[in-house]
Protein backbone atom coordinates (compact mmCIF):
# COMPACT_ATOMS: atom_id res chain seq x y z
CA UNK A 1 0.00 0.00 0.00
CA UNK A 2 1.22 3.25 -0.77
CA UNK A 3 0.57 6.71 0.80
CA UNK A 4 -0.96 9.91 -1.06
CA UNK A 5 1.10 11.77 -2.74
CA UNK A 6 0.55 15.69 -1.92
CA UNK A 7 -0.99 17.22 -4.39
CA UNK A 8 1.88 19.91 -6.11
CA UNK A 9 0.90 23.42 -5.65
CA UNK A 10 -1.48 24.22 -8.37
CA UNK A 11 -2.93 21.06 -8.48
CA UNK A 12 -1.98 17.56 -11.08
CA UNK A 13 -1.70 17.67 -14.45
CA UNK A 14 -4.23 17.18 -16.46
CA UNK A 15 -4.49 13.59 -17.93
CA UNK A 16 -3.32 15.35 -21.54
CA UNK A 17 -0.38 15.92 -19.84
CA UNK A 18 -0.20 19.57 -19.78
CA UNK A 19 -0.51 21.76 -16.28
CA UNK A 20 -3.83 22.37 -15.93
CA UNK A 21 -5.32 26.11 -15.62
CA UNK A 22 -6.99 24.59 -12.77
CA UNK A 23 -4.56 26.06 -10.62
CA UNK A 24 -6.29 29.19 -10.52
CA UNK A 25 -9.77 28.09 -11.32
CA UNK A 26 -10.72 31.20 -13.57
CA UNK A 27 -11.43 34.79 -12.24
CA UNK A 28 -14.29 34.43 -9.74
CA UNK A 29 -17.25 37.11 -10.51
CA UNK A 30 -19.28 37.84 -7.39
CA UNK A 31 -21.87 40.48 -7.37
CA UNK A 32 -23.11 41.38 -4.23
CA UNK A 33 -25.81 43.42 -2.67
CA UNK A 34 -25.22 46.22 -0.25
CA UNK A 35 -25.44 44.50 3.45
CA UNK A 36 -25.00 42.39 5.56
CA UNK A 37 -23.27 40.03 2.62
CA UNK A 38 -20.73 42.03 1.69
CA UNK A 39 -18.44 41.73 3.97
CA UNK A 40 -18.57 38.06 5.23
CA UNK A 41 -18.78 36.52 1.17
CA UNK A 42 -16.23 39.01 -0.09
CA UNK A 43 -13.78 37.34 2.46
CA UNK A 44 -14.70 34.49 2.03
CA UNK A 45 -14.40 34.07 -1.48
CA UNK A 46 -11.06 35.99 -1.43
CA UNK A 47 -9.56 33.63 1.21
CA UNK A 48 -10.63 30.53 -1.28
CA UNK A 49 -8.75 32.28 -4.13
CA UNK A 50 -5.72 32.87 -2.28
CA UNK A 51 -5.21 29.75 -0.55
CA UNK A 52 -5.92 27.91 -4.00
CA UNK A 53 -3.22 29.82 -4.81
CA UNK A 54 -0.81 28.99 -2.19
CA UNK A 55 -0.91 32.86 -0.76
CA UNK A 56 1.78 33.00 2.16
CA UNK A 57 -0.27 33.49 6.06
CA UNK A 58 0.86 37.43 5.88
CA UNK A 59 -0.34 38.33 2.55
CA UNK A 60 -3.79 36.19 2.83
CA UNK A 61 -3.88 38.43 6.57
CA UNK A 62 -3.27 42.03 4.13
CA UNK A 63 -5.95 40.90 1.62
CA UNK A 64 -8.90 40.22 4.39
CA UNK A 65 -7.53 43.78 5.46
CA UNK A 66 -8.10 45.06 2.21
CA UNK A 67 -11.79 42.99 1.95
CA UNK A 68 -12.60 44.61 5.52
CA UNK A 69 -11.48 47.92 4.29
CA UNK A 70 -13.90 47.36 0.87
CA UNK A 71 -16.43 45.82 2.82
CA UNK A 72 -16.79 49.26 4.89
CA UNK A 73 -16.38 51.49 2.75
CA UNK A 74 -17.48 50.58 -0.54
CA UNK A 75 -20.73 50.34 0.02
CA UNK A 76 -21.13 54.05 0.46
CA UNK A 77 -20.00 54.49 -3.20
CA UNK A 78 -21.99 51.86 -5.14
CA UNK A 79 -24.47 52.93 -8.22
CA UNK A 80 -26.74 50.87 -7.76
CA UNK A 81 -26.82 49.40 -4.17
CA UNK A 82 -24.96 46.48 -5.41
CA UNK A 83 -20.96 46.15 -5.72
CA UNK A 84 -19.27 43.85 -8.64
CA UNK A 85 -16.16 42.27 -7.22
CA UNK A 86 -14.22 40.10 -9.96
CA UNK A 87 -11.31 38.03 -8.25
CA UNK A 88 -8.43 36.74 -9.83
CA UNK A 89 -5.83 34.82 -8.57
CA UNK A 90 -2.28 35.41 -10.85
CA UNK A 91 1.09 33.38 -11.00
CA UNK A 92 2.44 35.32 -7.97
CA UNK A 93 -0.75 37.38 -6.69
CA UNK A 94 -4.28 38.60 -6.96
CA UNK A 95 -6.12 40.73 -8.77
CA UNK A 96 -9.41 42.15 -7.19
CA UNK A 97 -11.24 44.64 -9.34
CA UNK A 98 -13.94 46.74 -7.64
CA UNK A 99 -16.90 47.45 -10.47
CA UNK A 100 -20.11 49.32 -10.19
CA UNK A 101 -19.26 52.34 -8.61
CA UNK A 102 -20.79 55.25 -8.80
CA UNK A 103 -18.94 58.24 -10.76
CA UNK A 104 -16.00 59.29 -9.27
CA UNK A 105 -16.56 56.52 -6.58
CA UNK A 106 -12.94 54.62 -6.96
CA UNK A 107 -11.44 57.82 -5.88
CA UNK A 108 -13.46 58.30 -3.24
CA UNK A 109 -13.13 54.74 -1.64
CA UNK A 110 -9.24 54.82 -1.71
CA UNK A 111 -9.76 58.49 -0.19
CA UNK A 112 -12.00 56.49 2.76
CA UNK A 113 -9.36 54.12 3.04
CA UNK A 114 -7.24 56.65 4.99
CA UNK A 115 -6.46 56.20 8.66
CA UNK A 116 -4.97 58.70 10.79
CA UNK A 117 -2.04 57.94 11.97
CA UNK A 118 -1.79 54.87 9.87
CA UNK A 119 -1.88 55.99 6.49
CA UNK A 120 -3.95 54.94 3.50
CA UNK A 121 -4.71 51.15 4.47
CA UNK A 122 -5.71 50.11 0.48
CA UNK A 123 -2.47 51.59 -0.67
CA UNK A 124 -0.34 50.70 1.72
CA UNK A 125 -0.93 46.77 1.30
CA UNK A 126 -1.87 46.71 -2.17
CA UNK A 127 0.84 46.30 -4.89
CA UNK A 128 -0.54 47.82 -7.65
CA UNK A 129 -3.48 50.30 -7.29
CA UNK A 130 -5.53 51.92 -10.01
CA UNK A 131 -8.77 53.85 -10.85
CA UNK A 132 -9.92 52.89 -14.47
CA UNK A 133 -10.20 55.71 -16.76
CA UNK A 134 -13.93 56.07 -16.09
CA UNK A 135 -13.88 56.53 -12.32
CA UNK A 136 -16.12 53.86 -11.52
CA UNK A 137 -13.66 50.80 -11.06
CA UNK A 138 -11.39 50.26 -9.05
CA UNK A 139 -8.10 47.50 -8.93
CA UNK A 140 -6.35 46.54 -6.59
CA UNK A 141 -3.12 44.22 -6.87
CA UNK A 142 -1.74 41.91 -4.23
CA UNK A 143 1.73 39.92 -4.73
CA UNK A 144 3.12 37.24 -2.92
CA UNK A 145 6.14 36.34 -5.09
CA UNK A 146 9.45 35.25 -4.06
CA UNK A 147 11.03 38.79 -4.20
CA UNK A 148 7.91 40.34 -1.66
CA UNK A 149 8.76 41.73 1.58
CA UNK A 150 7.63 39.02 4.58
CA UNK A 151 6.42 42.03 6.84
CA UNK A 152 4.98 44.25 3.54
CA UNK A 153 2.35 45.48 6.33
CA UNK A 154 4.86 47.24 8.08
CA UNK B 1 -40.38 48.80 0.08
CA UNK B 2 -37.34 47.35 -1.63
CA UNK B 3 -37.13 45.64 -5.17
CA UNK B 4 -36.42 42.10 -3.53
CA UNK B 5 -39.72 42.52 -1.27
CA UNK B 6 -42.91 40.44 -1.58
CA UNK B 7 -44.75 42.02 -4.59
CA UNK B 8 -41.27 41.36 -7.17
CA UNK B 9 -41.43 37.35 -9.00
CA UNK B 10 -38.46 36.28 -7.95
CA UNK B 11 -36.81 35.86 -11.62
CA UNK B 12 -37.18 39.66 -11.54
CA UNK B 13 -35.50 40.40 -8.57
CA UNK B 14 -32.12 41.53 -8.15
CA UNK B 15 -29.74 38.71 -6.37
CA UNK B 16 -28.27 39.73 -2.93
CA UNK B 17 -25.32 37.25 -4.59
CA UNK B 18 -24.59 36.31 -7.63
CA UNK B 19 -20.94 34.40 -8.66
CA UNK B 20 -19.84 33.48 -11.65
CA UNK B 21 -17.07 31.33 -11.93
CA UNK B 22 -15.90 28.25 -14.48
CA UNK B 23 -17.57 25.12 -13.80
CA UNK B 24 -14.65 23.31 -12.67
CA UNK B 25 -14.88 20.88 -9.76
CA UNK B 26 -12.45 23.72 -7.41
CA UNK B 27 -14.94 25.69 -7.51
CA UNK B 28 -17.34 24.42 -6.34
CA UNK B 29 -15.93 25.41 -2.52
CA UNK B 30 -15.72 28.98 -3.28
CA UNK B 31 -19.82 28.03 -3.84
CA UNK B 32 -19.85 26.61 -0.74
CA UNK B 33 -17.86 29.15 1.28
CA UNK B 34 -19.96 32.04 -0.04
CA UNK B 35 -23.09 30.56 1.26
CA UNK B 36 -21.59 29.67 4.33
CA UNK B 37 -20.56 33.54 4.54
CA UNK B 38 -24.69 34.18 3.32
CA UNK B 39 -25.91 31.80 5.98
CA UNK B 40 -23.66 33.10 8.84
CA UNK B 41 -24.80 36.82 7.81
CA UNK B 42 -28.40 36.02 7.64
CA UNK B 43 -28.48 33.73 10.93
CA UNK B 44 -29.59 30.87 9.20
CA UNK B 45 -29.68 27.49 11.62
CA UNK B 46 -26.64 24.99 11.24
CA UNK B 47 -29.00 22.12 9.69
CA UNK B 48 -31.00 24.64 7.35
CA UNK B 49 -27.22 26.28 6.13
CA UNK B 50 -25.98 22.13 5.66
CA UNK B 51 -29.13 21.38 3.71
CA UNK B 52 -28.24 24.57 1.60
CA UNK B 53 -25.03 23.70 1.27
CA UNK B 54 -25.62 20.24 0.16
CA UNK B 55 -28.46 21.08 -2.48
CA UNK B 56 -25.96 23.63 -3.94
CA UNK B 57 -22.95 21.67 -4.09
CA UNK B 58 -25.64 18.87 -6.11
CA UNK B 59 -26.45 21.51 -8.47
CA UNK B 60 -23.03 22.91 -8.91
CA UNK B 61 -21.58 19.38 -9.42
CA UNK B 62 -24.18 18.59 -12.16
CA UNK B 63 -22.93 21.56 -13.96
CA UNK B 64 -19.08 20.64 -13.60
CA UNK B 65 -20.27 17.07 -14.89
CA UNK B 66 -22.85 17.66 -17.18
CA UNK B 67 -23.29 20.90 -18.86
CA UNK B 68 -19.76 21.10 -20.85
CA UNK B 69 -19.00 17.64 -21.50
CA UNK B 70 -17.04 18.15 -24.50
CA UNK B 71 -13.93 20.49 -23.60
CA UNK B 72 -13.17 24.04 -21.89
CA UNK B 73 -15.26 24.82 -19.00
CA UNK B 74 -17.82 27.00 -19.69
CA UNK B 75 -19.72 29.33 -17.03
CA UNK B 76 -21.07 28.32 -13.69
CA UNK B 77 -23.41 31.05 -12.48
CA UNK B 78 -25.16 31.30 -8.77
CA UNK B 79 -27.96 33.80 -7.66
CA UNK B 80 -29.19 33.96 -3.96
CA UNK B 81 -32.27 36.32 -3.24
CA UNK B 82 -33.42 36.40 0.16
CA UNK B 83 -36.86 37.19 0.30
CA UNK B 84 -38.78 37.38 3.68
CA UNK B 85 -37.98 34.10 5.71
CA UNK B 86 -37.29 31.96 2.06
CA UNK B 87 -33.47 32.07 0.72
CA UNK B 88 -34.06 31.94 -3.59
CA UNK B 89 -31.32 30.17 -5.18
CA UNK B 90 -31.09 29.70 -9.42
CA UNK B 91 -27.95 27.55 -10.70
CA UNK B 92 -27.34 28.33 -14.22
CA UNK B 93 -25.39 27.30 -16.95
CA UNK B 94 -25.25 27.25 -20.66
CA UNK B 95 -25.01 23.36 -21.42
CA UNK B 96 -27.13 21.75 -23.61
CA UNK B 97 -30.29 21.47 -20.78
CA UNK B 98 -30.67 18.58 -18.29
CA UNK B 99 -31.00 15.39 -20.71
CA UNK B 100 -31.20 11.85 -20.33
CA UNK B 101 -27.33 10.86 -20.55
CA UNK B 102 -26.63 6.84 -20.37
CA UNK B 103 -23.00 7.37 -20.16
CA UNK B 104 -23.67 9.46 -17.06
CA UNK B 105 -20.81 8.90 -14.41
CA UNK B 106 -23.00 10.07 -11.91
CA UNK B 107 -25.24 7.59 -10.29
CA UNK B 108 -28.45 9.84 -10.89
CA UNK B 109 -28.91 11.12 -7.02
CA UNK B 110 -28.45 15.01 -7.44
CA UNK B 111 -31.73 16.12 -8.03
CA UNK B 112 -33.63 13.37 -5.49
CA UNK B 113 -30.99 14.30 -3.05
CA UNK B 114 -32.06 18.59 -3.56
CA UNK B 115 -35.65 17.81 -4.17
CA UNK B 116 -35.36 16.23 -0.93
CA UNK B 117 -33.58 19.05 0.81
CA UNK B 118 -35.42 22.11 -0.58
CA UNK B 119 -38.55 23.32 -0.61
CA UNK B 120 -39.12 23.65 -4.12
CA UNK B 121 -37.00 23.02 -6.65
CA UNK B 122 -38.10 23.88 -10.77
CA UNK B 123 -36.30 22.61 -13.73
CA UNK B 124 -35.49 25.06 -16.84
CA UNK B 125 -34.54 27.26 -19.26
CA UNK B 126 -34.23 31.12 -18.88
CA UNK B 127 -35.43 33.39 -21.68
CA UNK B 128 -31.73 33.40 -22.90
CA UNK B 129 -31.33 29.75 -23.11
CA UNK B 130 -29.51 28.89 -20.04
CA UNK B 131 -30.24 25.64 -18.12
CA UNK B 132 -31.76 26.60 -14.61
CA UNK B 133 -31.96 24.82 -11.26
CA UNK B 134 -34.75 26.96 -9.33
CA UNK B 135 -34.31 26.19 -5.46
CA UNK B 136 -35.77 27.77 -2.69
CA UNK B 137 -35.44 27.25 1.18
CA UNK B 138 -36.89 27.84 3.53
CA UNK B 139 -35.85 29.52 6.83
CA UNK B 140 -38.53 29.57 9.18
CA UNK B 141 -37.54 31.60 12.79
CA UNK B 142 -36.60 28.16 14.36
CA UNK B 143 -33.99 27.67 11.62
CA UNK B 144 -32.61 31.32 12.63
CA UNK B 145 -29.71 31.79 15.34
CA UNK B 146 -30.13 34.44 17.60
CA UNK B 147 -27.42 36.84 16.08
Amino acid sequence: MSAREPLPPGGRESPEGRESPASTGGPVSLRLANGPLAGPVLCRVVSMVLARAACPMNRLDDAMLVCDTLSAHAPAHSGDGHLAYTVTALEHGLELRIGDLAQDGARRLVDDADVPGVGNVLERVADDLRIEPSGRELVLGLSFGASQPQDSAG
Amino acid sequence: MTPNEATVPVEAMTPDMELELDARPENIAIVRHAFGALGEAYGVGAQTLSDIRLAITEACTNVVVHAYPDGAPGPMEVRASLLDDELAVVVRDHGPGIVPRPDSPGLGLGLPLIASLAESVQLGHDDDGATEVRMTFLLSDDTREQS
